[in-house]
C-alpha cells in the first residue's frame, strides 16, 4: 500500500463515532484529493480546527473548506472539547486514567488521541490532565510489505533471525517498519523458506500493536503475543519467563535498565528486534546504555533508516557497521517531513552531525 | 430496591476494580441473574452508550424511561435512580467510588423508608380490616 494512495474515507467513519456532531460534518466534506492526505486533526478548545495534510497544516472550515486563513476555519467551543473527551474515553474516564495520565488514548482502528490540559501531580507522578484544552487525533497506518526488501538480510536460516537494531531520526518510520517485520516473522515467509517464529512484542507506548479493548488492530501474524502498555525492561521479563518466546520485539529503546533486559533476553537465547531514536551508528554508541549494545556480542543487524530527495534509502549494516546492502528503492513508506519538505539527505546528515557534537560536547562538558 | 444496592457494588467492582468501560459494565452485570428485574434497563443503558453520541446520564434516563412502567417504584424513587446516573464516567476511579457509595446509600435511605411505609401501611391495613369486620358484625346485630 503505498501512502496517499489509501482511502481516508474508512478511517473517518471510524473516527465519526468520537468527533462531536459540527467536527464530523466539516471533516466529512473535506475534498476527496485532501481526505487521503489527512495525518491529523488538531481539536483545540476556542481555536480553529486544523488538519495535517501529508506534513502541511490547513485550518479546516464549517463545510470541509481547507485554509491558510484562521479566521475562516471552524471554531472550536469549550462544550466541544468537553463532549470530545468524553467520547474518545467512551464516558469511561476512570477506565483510560492511566492513558489519560500519559497524555494519549488509544481508539478503534489503532489511532491515537493526543491530550493536553493540566497535569495533576500526586508526589512526582502525573495521575490526571485535568481542563482539557486540546485533542490532537492522529491516523494509524499499518503499511504491509514495507519490510519485505529488507527481510532477507535478517535472516540467520529457514528458522532464525539476526539480532537487528532499527535506527534512524524521528518521523522515518522505524515503528511502521519494526510492525512489519514482526508480521512478516511472526507468520513465517514461504518465499525465503523461513518459518514463522514466536514472536512477543513488548508494546510500551501501545504503537506496534495498537491494542484496543484487549485485541491488537495491526496485523502482526498468528504467532504474536503482545505485551501492552508495560515497560519494556520488565516487559522482557515477564515475556522471557512467561511466554517462551524465539524473537522479542520492541520500540525505542532508551536507558541502561532496557539494555540490561536486552542482555538478559540474549542470555536466554531469544532474539530480539528493536528500534531506537538515532542519526547514525556513532551517535547511538555516544549514547549511555544502548550504545553498549552496539558491536561485537551485540545486535548483529543494523538498518539505518534515511531520505534523500523525498526517496527513502535502509542501509543494511553488520555488527561493525559494515555495509552489507544498500535499498534504496520507494518501500511504499511515508517520506515524513524530510522528504515532504524536499529536505535532502544532505540536510539530515548536517543535522546527524550537529546532534552528534552537541552530544558529544554535553558528554565532554559533564 | 435491595437487588439494586447489589446492582451498585457489583458496577463499583467493576467500574472501579476491573476498570471496565460504562457500557461493557452494564453489559456484563445486565446479563448476570442477579441483576434480576434490572437487567433490562442495564443492558439498555449499555447499548445506548456503545450506540450513540450522548450524554450517560441522558442514556441511563432513556434506558429508564422505557423500562419503568415494568417496576413496582413510586416516581419519587425513580427520581433518586436517575439522578445517580448523571455523575457516572465523568471523572476518576477515586471520585467515581464516591458517586456509587452515595448512590448505595441513597438506594438504602429510599429501601429503609419503602419498609417502613410498608409496615405501617400493614398496620393501616390490617386494622381498617379489624374495623370494617366489626362494622359489619354491629351492622348485621
Amino acid at each position: 500500500m503505498e501512502w496517499g494512495k489509501s482511502d481516508n474515507r474508512h478511517f473517518i467513519e471510524l473516527l465519526s463515532s468520537y468527533l462531536p456532531d459540527r467536527i464530523r460534518q466539516a471533516v466529512g466534506l473535506i475534498n476527496g484529493e485532501y481526505i487521503n492526505k489527512l495525518e491529523e486533526i488538531r481539536i483545540r478548545k476556542g481555536l480553529p480546527l486544523m488538519g495535517v495534510f501529508a506534513g502541511f497544516d490547513y485550518f479546516i472550515g464549517e463545510k470541509g473548506s481547507l485554509s491558510d486563513n484562521p479566521g475562516a476555519a471552524l471554531f472550536v467551543s469549550p462544550k466541544e472539547i468537553e463532549s470530545l473527551f468524553l467520547l474518545i474515553c467512551e464516558h469511561s474516564v476512570y477506565a483510560f486514567q492511566n492513558e489519560i495520565a500519559k497524555g494519549f488514548i488509544t481508539l478503534k482502528g489503532g489511532h491515537r488521541a493526543g491530550i493536553c490540559g493540566t497535569v495533576v501531580y500526586e508526589g512526582e507522578k502525573i495521575v490526571a490532565i485535568k481542563d482539557i484544552s486540546s485533542v490532537n487525533i492522529r491516523f494509524s497506518r499499518q503499511i504491509k510489505g514495507c519490510a519485505q526488501k529488507v527481510f532477507p538480510h535478517l535472516i540467520r536460516n529457514n528458522h532464525d533471525i539476526y539480532n537487528t537494531l532499527i535506527l534512524s531520526p524521528p518521523r522515518l518510520g522505524k515503528t511502521t517498519l519494526l510492525r512489519d517485520l514482526c508480521r512478516l516473522i511472526s507468520q513465517g515467509v514461504p518465499s525465503e523458506k523461513f518459518n514463522g517464529l514466536r514472536t512477543a512484542i513488548v508494546d510500551e507506548r501501545s504503537e506496534i500493536a495498537a491494542i484496543y479493548r484487549g485485541i491488537p488492530q495491526n496485523d502482526l501474524g498468528p504467532r504474536a503475543d503482545v505485551m501492552d502498555g508495560c515497560r519494556k525492561s520488565e516487559g522482557i521479563e515477564i515475556m522471557l519467563r512467561g511466554m517462551a518466546p524465539q524473537v522479542i520485539i520492541v520500540d525505542e529503546l532508551g536507558g541502561t535498565q532496557d539494555a540490561e533486559a536486552v542482555r538478559r533476553a540474549w542470555n536466554a537465547g531469544v532474539r530480539l528486534i528493536a528500534t531506537a531514536h538515532s542519526y547514525g551508528v556513532e551517535d547511538l554508541k555516544c549514547r549511555l546504555g544502548v550504545g553498549k549494545l552496539i558491536g561485537i556480542g551485540g545486535f548483529e543487524r543494523i538498518l539505518l533508516l534515511g531520505t534523500d530527495k523525498g526517496k527513502r534509502w535502509i542501509k543494511v549494516m553488520d555488527a561493525n557497521g559494515n555495509e552489507l546492502s544498500f535499498l534504496d528503492q520507494d518501500s511504499g513508506m511515508h517520506t515524513g517531513l524530510f522528504g515532504l519538505h524536499s529536505y535532502g539527505n544532505k540536510s539530515v546528515k548536517q543535522a546527524c552531525r550537529e546532534t552528534a557534537y552537541i552530544v558529544k560536547t554535553n558528554r565532554g562538558s559533564s | 430496591m435491595s437487588k439494586l444496592t447489589e446492582v451498585l457494588l457489583n458496577l463499583r467492582n467493576q467500574m472501579c476494580r476491573l476498570g471496565n468501560p460504562l457500557f461493557f459494565a452494564f453489559e456484563n452485570i445486565g446479563k448476570d441473574t442477579l441483576a434480576g428485574e434490572w437487567s433490562a434497563i442495564l443492558l439498555d443503558c449499555g447499548e445506548i452508550i456503545n450506540n450513540q453520541q450522548i450524554d450517560t446520564g441522558e442514556a441511563w434516563r432513556l434506558a429508564i424511561d422505557k423500562n419503568k412502567e415494568s417496576m413496582p417504584l413510586e416516581e419519587s424513587d425513580w427520581t433518586v435512580i436517575s439522578e445517580f446516573g448523571e455523575m457516572l464516567g465523568k471523572s476518576d476511579i477515586q471520585n467515581q467510588e464516591s458517586v456509587l457509595d452515595l448512590a448505595r446509600e441513597n438506594i438504602e435511605i429510599l429501601e429503609r423508608e419503602a419498609r417502613e411505609t410498608a409496615k405501617i401501611n400493614g398496620k393501616l391495613y390490617r386494622n381498617m380490616g379489624v374495623l370494617s369486620g366489626a362494622a359489619v358484625v354491629i351492622l348485621l346485630l
